[in-house]
C-alpha cells in the first residue's frame, strides 16, 4: 500500500512539475475563453468602422423609414451605416450599378442595397458589397429593412400601427424540467449545453489521462527501468499506483479549471458582453448552476470511466515497445470512447428510447451515455443500479486481466505480441 | 541459516523448460557466482528469486522466509541485466523513490543516500536530471540504488556487462565491501574469468539444469593439477600431435593445456621451447572455463 502510494506520488509530482502540464492547465481556459470571445471581438472590431452604403430605392417610399430603423451606433456613438439615397428605373439601373460598383472598387463606397419596387408586396432586396459574410451585419440590415417595409404596409392598410404591434406580439414558452426529486427548474437550453460540456469533460478525461498512463508504462519499459521497479513492488501495485497518480493529476487539473470557471461566473464577468453591444446573441459563458446530485453522478462517472479506460491503456502500454507501436493498437480503444461520445448526441434528443437504454447500459459507453440520460431525463433507479453493477464488474474483470498482461508484458521486448500470445501471457502469470 | 535457498525450482515457458529442479544455497558473507552460457536460465532464475516471475514448482527462501511473504524482498538489492533510469527525474528524487520502494521511510533514507552519494562522488549532480548525466554516472546511480538500503542479499545480473572499467572496479569494490558486512552476493555472468577471481562458491547451469556447484577451491581440487598454462611467442606446432596433450584451448599467445593422465609436464615444456619463446609456464588447476566445458561435454 505504501509502495503503491510512492508510485502514485511520483507519477503525480513528476508530471505536475513539467512545463507541459503547467502550460496546458493555463492555456486550456485561455483557449476556451478565446474561442468564445475572439470571434465576437473581431466582428465587433469590424462593425465599429462607419460604412458608406448607397440605397437604390425603386419603391420611392422606403428610404426614410430604413434610415431611421438602421441606426446602429458604434462605441464612439457614430452611426455605423451612413446611407445615401439613389433612384433608378429598370432602364437606368444597370448604369447606376456600374457607377456604384466602380465607387466600391475605389473605396468611396462600402456597398449598396437595391430595394425593388415589388418588395412592398413580396420579394427580396439585394445587398452587394465586397464582403457579405458578416452574419450579424446581414441580419441587422435585413431586420431594419423588414421593419421599414412592415411599417409602410401597416400604414397603407389604414390600421393603427400600435394596435398591430400588440396583436402580433409573440407568445413566450418557458421550458421547465421536472427532475427526479420533484423539483422544477427553468431550462433555457442550458441543460443541453451543460450535458454536452460535462460529457466532453468525461470524454477528455478517459482519452487524455488514459493515454498518459499508457505512455508512462511505455516510458518505463523502453527506458528499461521497469525491471528495477517491479523487483521492489508487485506489478499490480505499480499499475494501480500509476492509475491513481495520473487520476489525481487529472482531478487537480479539472478542479483548477472549475475554480477558474466558478470565479468567472460568480463575479458575473461576462467578458463577451463587453463586445457584443447591439449584437443579438449575448452568449456569456457564465457557468450554469449544477444540481448537487448531477455533480455527484458526474464525479462518479468521471472516476469510474477513468479507471476503466486507464486500466485498458495500461495493458496496451505493457504490450508494446514504443509510442509508434501503441498508436496502431490504440485505435480500437479510442473508438470505444468516441462512439459513446457520438451516441450522446442522439441520447440528449431521445433519452428514453430502447436504443438509448441499451447504449447507456454498455459498461464501456455508460460513463457518457448513462450520464447524459441522467441529466436529460433521469431513468428509473434500477437502470442506474444495473449500470453501476455492470460497470463495477467490468472494471474488476478488466483490471484482473490487464494485471496479468501487465505482469508478463512489461518484461517482453522485441516483436509486438499477437493476440494468441497475449492470451498465453494471461495464462502464464 | 542460509541467506538464499532454492529448493527444486522449475519453470517452463510453453514447451521450453527454462529451469529444471534447481536447488542451491548461499550463506551470509559469500560471493556466489551463478554461471552458464547465454540462455542457460540464469536470468529466469534470478527473476524468480525477485518474484518477478513465479516458479511452476519449488520453493525460494530468503533469510529463511518464503520470498512471497511481505517485506522479504525489501532486504534484497537487485541490479537487473536490462537496466535503465528515469531520464526526466532528478538524481536525488530517483534515489529517494527507489529507497522508498524498498520500504525505507524518508527519515531513514536521507542519511544513507547522503553517505552513498558522497562516497560515489556524486554529491554535485544530485539536482541534475538523469538524462544530463554521462552514461558512466548513470551506471553509478544504478549501482547505488542496488545497495542504498543495505540489503542482506545483493543480486547482480551480468553486472559487468556494458560497464566502463572504472565502474567495473567500483562494482568489485562494493561487492567485496558488502561481503565484509556479511551480505551475501549472487552474481550471474557468462564470463568465467571475472567469476573465478571473485567467487567463493559457484553454481554452473546449462540448459536450465545445475551441472556443478560448491566452493571454487573444492571444485578445482576435484579436477586435479593436470593443467598447464603457457604464455608464448612463436609457432604453436608443438600443440599438435603431442603425445602428452589430451586437449588444449589456444588463444594465440596464451594456451591452457590439459595433460594426459601420468604425462610429464617437462616433456611438454621441452617441446614448446623448440618452437616458441616461453614467457610463462605454470602447472595449475583448471580454470572455471575449462571445468565448465569439460562438465558440459560430459553431461
Amino acid at each position: 500500500m505504501d509502495k503503491m502510494l510512492t508510485v502514485a506520488r511520483r507519477e503525480f509530482l513528476s508530471r505536475l512539475k513539467t512545463k507541459g502540464f503547467i502550460v496546458a492547465t493555463i492555456l486550456a481556459p485561455v483557449f476556451l475563453i478565446g474561442m468564445t470571445v475572439l470571434p465576437q471581438f473581431f466582428l465587433f472590431l469590424k462593425s465599429d468602422q462607419p460604412k458608406q452604403l448607397a440605397v437604390i430605392d425603386q419603391t420611392g417610399v422606403i428610404f426614410d423609414s430604413l434610415a431611421v430603423s438602421l441606426d446602429d451606433r458604434n462605441a464612439a456613438g457614430q452611426r455605423v451605416y451612413n446611407l445615401t439615397r439613389h433612384e433608378a428605373s429598370a432602364e437606368t439601373l444597370p448604369v447606376l450599378e456600374k457607377t456604384l460598383t466602380a465607387q466600391i472598387n475605389n473605396g468611396e463606397l462600402d456597398g449598396y442595397i437595391i430595394i425593388p419596387a415589388g418588395i412592398l408586396a413580396a420579394g427580396r432586396a439585394e445587398y452587394r458589397a465586397k464582403s457579405v459574410t458578416n452574419f450579424f451585419e446581414n441580419e441587422r440590415i435585413e431586420n431594419a429593412l423588414s421593419r421599414a417595409v412592415r411599417a409602410w404596409r401597416i400604414q397603407q392598410s389604414g390600421l393603427n400601427a400600435e394596435q398591430v404591434r400588440q396583436l402580433v406580439r409573440r407568445a413566450g414558452l418557458r421550458p421547465i424540467r421536472i427532475s427526479a426529486s420533484g423539483r422544477e427548474e427553468e431550462d433555457q437550453g442550458r441543460t443541453e449545453g451543460l450535458v454536452r460540456i460535462m460529457v466532453m469533460f468525461i470524454y477528455a478525461a478517459m482519452l487524455v489521462y488514459g493515454q498518459i498512463v499508457m505512455r508512462s508504462v511505455i516510458e518505463e519499459k523502453s527506458s528499461r527501468v521497469i525491471e528495477s521497479v517491479i523487483a521492489s513492488i508487485k506489478p499490480f501495485q505499480l499499475m494501480a499506483g500509476k492509475i491513481l497518480g495520473v487520476g489525481a493529476l487529472g482531478l487537480t487539473q479539472y478542479s483548477l479549471w472549475a475554480i477558474v470557471m466558478g470565479l468567472l461566473s460568480l463575479y458575473g464577468v461576462r467578458v463577451t458582453s463587453l463586445f457584443n453591444r447591439g449584437v443579438t446573441s449575448a452568449s456569456g459563458f457564465s457557468m450554469p448552476s449544477v444540481a448537487p446530485e448531477i455533480l455527484g453522478f458526474f464525479i462518479l462517472f468521471f472516476v469510474l470511466g477513468y479507471f476503466l479506460f486507464s486500466a485498458i491503456f495500461a495493458g496496451l502500454g505493457a504490450m508494446v515497445n514504443s509510442d509508434q507501436e501503441a498508436q496502431q493498437l490504440v485505435f480500437p480503444v479510442i473508438m470505444l470512447v468516441v462512439i459513446p461520445f457520438l451516441c450522446t448526441f442522439y441520447i440528449i434528443e431521445n433519452p428514453n428510447t430502447q436504443l438509448a437504454v441499451i447504449l447507456s447500459l454498455i459498461p464501456f459507453f455508460a460513463p457518457m451515455t448513462m450520464f447524459a440520460r441522467i441529466v436529460v431525463q433521469t431513468p428509473p433507479a434500477w437502470e442506474i443500479a444495473l449500470c453501476f453493477a455492470l460497470m463495477a464488474a467490468t472494471i474488476v474483470g478488466i483490471i484482473w486481466l490487464v494485471g496479468r498482461i501487465f505482469r508478463v508484458g512489461v518484461l517482453m521486448y522485441g516483436k509486438r505480441p499477437t493476440l494468441p500470445e497475449v492470451i498465453k501471457w494471461i495464462k502464464y502469470a | 541459516m542460509q541467506t538464499l535457498q532454492l529448493d527444486s525450482i522449475n519453470k517452463s515457458f510453453g514447451n521450453l523448460e527454462a529451469v529444471k529442479e534447481l536447488s542451491l544455497a548461499v550463506a551470509p558473507g559469500t560471493i556466489y557466482g551463478f554461471l552458464g552460457p547465454n540462455g542457460a536460465g540464469k536470468t529466469t532464475t534470478i527473476r524468480m528469486i525477485m518474484e518477478i516471475i513465479l516458479p511452476d514448482r519449488g520453493r525460494i527462501l530468503i533469510n529463511g522466509a518464503p520470498n512471497t511473504s511481505p517485506a522479504v524482498l525489501d532486504r534484497v538489492g537487485y541490479l537487473p541485466e536490462e537496466r535503465g533510469v528515469y531520464r526526466k527525474m532528478k538524481v536525488r528524487e530517483a534515489l529517494e523513490f527507489f529507497a522508498e520502494l524498498k520500504g525505507l521511510k524518508k527519515s531513514a533514507h536521507k542519511k544513507k543516500i547522503d553517505a552513498w552519494v558522497e562516497r560515489f562522488g556524486m554529491a554535485g549532480v544530485q539536482m541534475k536530471k538523469m538524462e544530463e548525466l554521462s552514461k558512466g554516472n548513470q551506471q553509478k546511480i544504478q549501482i547505488l540504488t542496488t545497495v542504498v538500503h543495505e540489503p542482506d542479499l545483493i543480486i547482480l545480473d551480468e553486472p559487468f556487462m556494458g560497464l566502463d572499467p572504472v565502474n567495473a572496479e567500483l562494482v568489485k569494490e562494493v561487492i567485496l565491501e558488502q561481503k565484509q558486512r556479511g551480505t551475501a552476493i549472487v552474481f550471474s555472468t557468462h564470463l568465467m574469468e571475472s567469476a573465478e577471481k571473485l567467487c567463493d562458491a559457484i553454481c554452473l547451469i546449462n540448459k536450465g539444469r545445475k551441472v556443478l556447484d560448491g566452493e571454487v577451491k573444492t571444485i578445482k581440487r576435484g579436477f586435479g593439477r593436470n593443467h598447464v598454462i603457457l604464455a608464448y611467442d612463436g609457432k604453436s606446432d608443438f600443440l599438435k600431435n603431442n603425445g602428452v596433450i589430451e586437449s588444449y584451448n589456444d588463444s594465440g599467445n596464451y594456451v591452457e593445456i590439459k595433460l594426459r593422465p601420468g604425462a610429464n609436464p617437462q616433456a611438454l615444456l621441452a617441446a614448446a621451447m623448440q618452437h616458441a619463446e616461453i614467457f610463462r609456464f605454470e602447472i595449475a588447476e583448471p580454470s572455471l572455463h575449462e571445468i565448465f566445458l569439460a562438465t558440459v561435454k560430459e553431461a
